[in-house]
């Protein structure tokens, strides 16, 4: 057919009820002309109709001929079909509320899981040509993984003034500031960027203009504000380009209001107010090098615009050489370090990636357990209209007519059941969203957009065809014979109880492996909750403020902490106070080189380890095993002799079975010393779970904050009164200094909570799709069992008169289902094994074959077996063995 | 019963096409019936069409553009409605035509072939 022709015909179709009577216009006047033409020859007029007619043919049957050609006949039927499907369907009410709703449950979950994959991993960055923009991190080649993704400024610069790949090259780091507004202090989460940033994502400011290539020189103290600020703060005040504001005491002056959507760098919360790179450029005393000067320090993110002719790929190639050069020009600094390019997306979404798809994988699995099901009910239910069938292809139903009419049923089904599901997906994805991390990109946008809705169809039309076809087969091939009870029991032989069987076996199947990943995940989760992050977090309430360096020169912040400290200790209810930087669990992590006393390295094989800086009081608060020497205390001033502690993996790494106290090391770190100094160890404390709980601490060494404060301190205060405590800090803070903004105030079991958010919400999805999972493999077992039992009640009469005892028909029917209960455990356990491998990365302390967890999974579905078997087995014991023979 | 299920009738409707529209040629715009008639004529009665199989007939050349059906008056003023053949149909005539002579010269010497 020409796609005229197509077009004719669709349009003939929706046309139907006019061109109808036009035709019949057309077949009449034929009739017409004929009966003339009999009455011309002189036939009667009684019978000239009646003889034009048997020569000519009726006009009904011309009609049927022509409706044929006229339309699309198949969009027809299709409609007719859908008629008479929804008619069927609907008087069988209990077939239908059961179908629709299993099928709901399977499609709405997986377009809830998909409408999130479909946020975080699908849709663009909120940027014109989002598919440009690539990340780009500076790496150390030796270590095998876990690259932090930052890069240093020097790098950077180089990178930017040599890179021809990218259109533009920016670098920015998130911070915080502290804005002072009617004499109260509040902290505005920001960032630090490079000029061109904006360039590089492709916005433009709402009001006012970008920053200029020459604010990135220390002194041009320009910021841009977002539009929530703005509003806030300035009462959106149209004249707002030009005014100053004062941030960590000092003054910037606002060039520009950004658009209300713009939300870069993408984090939580996010930034509000944006500064440049001048900041870093910035020395207090002129004696000092400025961040932007220090290669080694890896601090910033850098984002990159690719050219339309550039790829990942060849900025990556180009980067590497540029990468090399610099390894050849610094080899102190950069020896060791290359590079690498990825697509900003990819940065971002991150692990996440892997399990979201694990969890779309498992709510395929729900839906096509749940397909199983209706699979098997739609079998239940051929076998009972097998005289239906019967009788129609006594009338002349060819067998695809048939075929197709009991797929339009499992279509209709399919469509309902599709519909509720994007309902249920709809009322669930707030729940789907509280329950995520807060800091996956795009959930907070997880929305049922057309993406997901097409998908949801598609996966809809993909199960109908799964539960409907073999059905569909199955019950259109009844014996055209006369239809009877007689024809449709036989029809029910052990070819259909065999396919049957074999759903069961798949749908146990499907379900082991599902159960399988649920089970490891949460021995997994558990054995994380279990585990000692190496301190005591209860009861320890945190929070931290930021001293400005321009009126806090290094030794008053000293002399502030020592303060506030001492301050705190003596509030009532409280334990203990110490402050420290960074945090354990908050996600930052200091890594610092060391050189070690009377061990030669060349320096481009420095040593690297995390560091901390701690107050005297700091492991005693935390709970932290004191294991060798002391804890600092005051006397470790900004005066007195270096000294550094560190943990037990430290020691036991460097110094082996050695006594660490009083060897000395040097880390690469300068505070106010011309040369780094050599430090003694004076203590060795256990090992504390900084990162994140499910990672062994790597060796670690502490230093008093008075001899080395290089980052705003969190206080750390343990105290029985974890609520009441944080207005005490808060009044305590604004006593010293009201321009001081208190903020990250939580306590350290939130931090806990929020490092094991990621695998608490898988744990807890997979968990909840098992659940599902089992409760529809148990539901389809019972109907399955239900239905065997029904049709063999004449054989149990019969074994019953014959004198078998009820506990053997029962032994009978719990055998049959055992049977293939093993079945599909054997084949579950064997693609489960393959299948947990996808697991491994997200487990924790539990091997992906962990086999307490498959023991269990089986031990759970034999009993879930024998639940949902028992019901009719011990139905098929109490069959009346007259009643069941008269029966037939 | 139906027309669609015989082979006979499939052979007949390849054919049909090249009858209605070298009658159409011939006889200039008509309506069904004269169609019909004409071809019972031209065929000594051999030809019967029965309306079920010439209106879809009739339906599938105007579905494809090859005629054009209007509703008209006859000479005994009766509604009816004239078809008449388009360009397309005339140049889908001529084709058609080539290859059945075609055909036909073919199978007129292969069954007159010597033994």
């Amino acid at each position: 057919m020409t796609p005229r022709e197509w077009a004719r015909r669709l349009w003939a179709t929706c046309r139907r009820t006019r061109s109808d009577r036009d035709l019949e216009d057309e077949l009449t006047a034929h009739l017409e002309l004929a009966a003339d033409e009999e009455r011309r020859r002189g036939t009667p007029e009684g019978s000239a109709v009646r003889i034009a007619r048997l020569r000519v043919g009726a006009v009904a049957q011309a009609m049927e001929a022509q409706r044929d050609q006229r339309g699309f006949a198949w969009l027809e039927d299709l409609a007719r079909d859908v008629r008479f499907a929804c008619r069927t369907l609907g008087k069988a009410p209990g077939f239908t509320v059961v179908a629709v709703l299993t099928l709901a449950l399977g499609t709405g979950a997986n377009s809830a899981m998909f409408s999130v994959i479909n946020a975080v991993l699908l849709r663009p960055l909120p940027f014109p040509f989002p598919e440009r923009l690539a990340a780009v991190a500076s790496i150390d080649l030796r270590a095998t993984a876990g690259a932090s993704g930052s890069a240093s400024w020097p790098d950077f610069f180089d990178w930017r003034s040599s890179a021809r790949t990218f259109e533009h090259l920016s670098a920015y780091r998130e911070t915080g500031f502290t804005l002072v507004d009617g004499g109260r202090a509040f902290h505005v989460p920001g960032a630090v960027v490079t000029s061109d940033l904006l360039s590089t994502l492709g916005v433009k400011p709402a009001l006012g203009r970008d920053f200029r290539i020459n604010e990135e020189r220390a002194g041009a103290d320009v910021a841009l504000i977002s539009d929530s600020i703005w509003r806030s703060q300035f009462a959106a005040a149209p004249d707002i380009v030009g005014r100053a504001v004062t941030l960590n005491s000092r003054r910037f002056t606002i060039v520009g209001v950004m658009p209300p959507a713009f939300h870069f760098p993408v984090s939580v919360p996010a930034a509000q107010i944006w500064i440049t790179n001048a900041e870093d450029a910035r020395v207090d005393n002129p004696a000092d090098s400025p961040m932007t000067a220090e290669r080694g320090a890896h601090f910033i993110r850098v984002i990159g615009r690719l050219r339309a002719t550039a790829s990942i790929a060849s900025a990556q190639a180009e980067l590497e050489v540029i990468a090399a050069g610099l390894a050849r020009a610094h080899p102190d600094d950069s020896g060791n370090r290359g590079v690498r390019v990825a697509s900003e997306l990819d940065r971002l979404v991150g692990d996440t990636r892997q399990s979201l798809l694990v969890l779309l994988a498992a709510v395929g699995c729900v839906l096509l357990i749940a397909c199983v099901n209706l699979a098997n009910l739609l079998l239940a239910r051929g076998a009972g209209r097998g005289r239906e069938m019967a009788l129609r292809t006594a009338l002349g139903a060819p067998q695809r007519r048939l075929v197709r009419q009991l797929l339009t049923e499992s279509l209709v089904l399919a469509t309902l059941g599709t519909g509720c599901g994007l309902a249920l997906a709809y009322g669930s994805i707030a729940l789907l969203v509280r329950l995520a991390p807060v800091t996956v990109r795009g959930l907070d946008q997880v929305t049922i957009d057309g993406v997901v809705v097409a998908f949801t169809a598609i996966i809809g039309g993909i199960s109908a065809l799964i539960f409907g076809l073999v059905p569909a087969f199955q019950t259109a091939r009844t014996d055209s014979g006369i239809g009877g009870a007689a024809t449709a029991r036989a029809t029910q032989g052990r070819g259909q109880r065999r396919l049957r069987g074999a759903l069961v076996i798949v749908e146990t199947a499907v379900g082991v492996v599902l159960l399988v990943g649920a089970g490891l995940l949460l021995r997994s989760f558990d054995r994380l909750l279990r585990t000692a992050p190496g301190f005591e977090s209860q009861h320890l309430v945190t929070a931290t403020f930021r001293l400005p360096d321009s009126r806090y020169p290094y030794l008053k912040q000293i002399l502030f902490y020592d303060d506030v400290l001492s301050d705190l200790r003596a509030l009532p209810g409280v334990d203990s106070a110490a402050a420290t930087a960074p945090l354990p669990l908050s996600g930052s992590r200091y890594s610092i080189s060391f050189q070690q006393s009377g061990v030669q390295r060349p320096q481009s094989e420095r040593l690297s380890a995390d560091f901390g800086m701690v107050s005297p009081g700091y492991f005693r608060t935390l709970h932290v095993p004191l294991l060798r020497g002391r804890e600092f205390s005051d006397a470790d001033s900004d005066v007195a002799p270096r000294v550094v502690i560190v943990n037990e993996r430290f020691a036991r790494q460097y110094f082996g079975d050695a006594n660490p106290l009083g060897q000395r090391i040097k880390p690469g770190l300068s505070t106010t010393e011309k040369e780094m100094p050599w430090r003694e160890i004076v203590g060795v404390v256990g090992d504390i779970r900084h990162q994140r709980l499910s990672e062994e601490s790597r060796p670690a060494y502490f230093v008093p904050y008075a001899q080395g404060l290089i980052s705003p301190l969190s206080l750390v205060v343990r105290t029985n009164n974890t609520t009441g405590i944080v207005e005490d800090i808060r009044r305590t803070l604004a006593r010293k200094d009201p321009e001081l903004a208190l903020y990250d105030v939580r306590t350290m079991d939130e931090y806990v909570a929020t490092s094991v958010a990621t695998p608490r919400f898988q744990t807890l999805l997979l968990a909840l799709f098992a659940a599902v999972g089992l409760t529809l493999t148990a539901i389809g077992l019972y109907g399955v069992m239900a239905y065997g039992v029904a049709q063999r009640t004449r054989e149990f009469g019969i074994r019953l008169a014959l004198g078998a005892r009820p506990a053997e028909v029962l032994g009978l029917v719990l055998r049959s289902a055992l049977a293939l209960i093993a079945a599909g455990l054997i084949v579950g356990v064997v693609a489960g094994a393959f299948a947990t491998r996808l697991l491994a990365s997200a487990l924790y302390g539990v091997s992906p074959l962990d086999p307490a967890t498959f023991a269990a999974v089986a031990a759970m579905l034999i009993a879930v077996a024998l639940v949902a078997s028992y019901v009719p087995a011990r139905r098929a014991t109490r069959v009346d063995p007259i009643a069941a023979i008269r029966s037939e | 019963m139906s027309n669609r299920d015989s082979g006979k009738a499939d052979i007949l409707q390849g054919t049909l096409d090249i009858m209605v529209l070298q009658t159409l040629t011939t006889l200039g715009p008509v309506h069904g019936y004269a169609i019909a008639a004409r071809l019972e004529q031209v065929s000594n009665g051999a030809i019967q069409l029965n309306m079920g199989t010439l209106y879809p007939g009739l339906m599938r050349l105007e579905q494809r553009g090859l005629v054009r059906g209007k509703w008209g008056v006859t000479e005994n003023n009766r509604k009816a409605r004239f078809y008449a053949i388009t360009a397309a149909g005339r140049r889908q005539l001529a084709a058609e035509k080539a290859e059945w002579t075609r055909t036909a010269s073919i199978m007129h010497s292969l069954l007159n072939e010597a033994p």
